[in-house]
């Protein structure tokens, strides 16, 4: 094996880093959009006919939380195609 | 074979060695974290059944039956962790270099991680559909069908997971590169951490559901569509983790 030179070591991280961004970024909007749906359903339930308000309310709340998902993603994609 | 050392893990004679160990630690990776979320899963649903048949004894045959379907759906993560455990214990004849015993190591973690998620997921569901059931009991047919629709989408995160572990296990990496290495690394570390956070909240949205339908049979089909509707976003996270990890192993 090759001498490992301090560029290579950059590469190797930031590949490493993408994929630890993206995979705990997934966790918090996998579980807080789930919560949403939760709710959601739980008030369809109680009340059936507010259920085009509640899956509309569902959805905003669910791409708020979807954005910190999507910054996740955005900072892994750099890291891997910025070519450091 | 020449004496290992730590010294000499890492140079080319060593390199069977590290292979071997890194699939070894992958595999204990799989298997336990897997069993740690199979386990809360299937006891919290074994948890609700047991209070349920103690306020409904007249339905304990049917909460001990829907129980043990959940379990099953349960378990399947957890098998699925099992039999990559089992490749990487027995399966490796491998040509060793770094990048595949980092490959080895990060189908452990993939599997593993993602298992834990969907199970705990999974579990959730099942054990709300036995609280539901012991409520009303002549919900039975919607409870399970809604049960079993919710589970699939919850383990469908785990399923992301076991296609990157088998990509990783299978395919070929004879490059001794650092920076391949630790790509490799990373695809198993966003396939499984990934999918942690997709699993429990379609789980969460799968629970609330079941829950629901017990409660007011009627609006069972708005329910489902509520239900799949929320998965389906909650599921998005775990696809672009999946998107990473793939371009981490095909496009570096």
């Amino acid at each position: 094996m090759d001498a490992i030179t301090g560029a290579d070591l950059v590469r190797a991280m930031m590949y490493l880093g993408a994929g630890i961004c993206m995979g705990f970024g997934a966790i918090g909007p996998g579980v807080g959009e789930g919560f949403a749906a939760g709710k959601a359903c739980e008030g369809i339930a109680r009340n059936p006919e507010n259920a085009g308000l509640v899956t509309r309310t569902m959805l905003v709340g669910q791409a708020v939380s979807e954005s910190t998902g999507i910054y996740s993603l955005v900072i892994a994609l750099i890291m891997i195609f910025s070519g450091v | 074979m020449d004496e290992i050392t730590l010294k000499n893990l890492f140079a080319p004679e060593g390199m069977a060695a590290l292979t071997r160990l890194c699939g070894y630690l992958g595999a204990a990776f799989a298997i336990g974290m897997a069993a740690v979320g199979t386990g809360v899963g299937n006891g919290h649903t074994a948890d609700e059944a047991c209070s349920g048949m103690t306020r409904q004894p007249a339905a304990k045959d049917s909460i001990l039956r829907l129980m043990l379907i959940s379990q099953a759906v349960t378990e399947s993560a957890a098998i699925f962790a099992l039999v990559i455990s089992l490749l990487l214990i027995f399966g490796s004849n491998a040509l060793p270099s770094l990048e595949k015993a980092l490959a080895l190591l990060a189908a452990g973690v993939s599997v593993g991680f993602g298992a834990a998620g969907a199970a705990l997921g999974s579990g959730l569901t099942g054990a709300n559909a036995c609280k539901g059931l012991a409520r009303h009991p002549r919900t039975q047919g919607a409870l399970t069908v809604t049960m079993l629709t919710a589970q699939a989408v919850v383990q469908t995160s785990v399923v992301f997971a076991l296609v990157v572990a088998l990509i990783l296990i299978i395919s070929s990496f004879p490059g001794n590169s650092f920076i391949r290495a630790m790509a490799l690394l990373g695809a198993g570390i966003s396939a499984g951490f990934g999918a942690i956070g997709p699993g429990i909240g379609t789980g969460l949205a799968g629970s609330q559901a079941v829950d629901g339908v017990s409660r007011n049979p009627s609006a069972s089909a708005l329910l489902t569509r509520t239900m799949l509707l929320g998965q389906a976003v909650a599921q998005s996270t775990s696809i672009y983790s999946l998107v990473i990890a793939l371009l981490l192993i095909f496009a570096i």
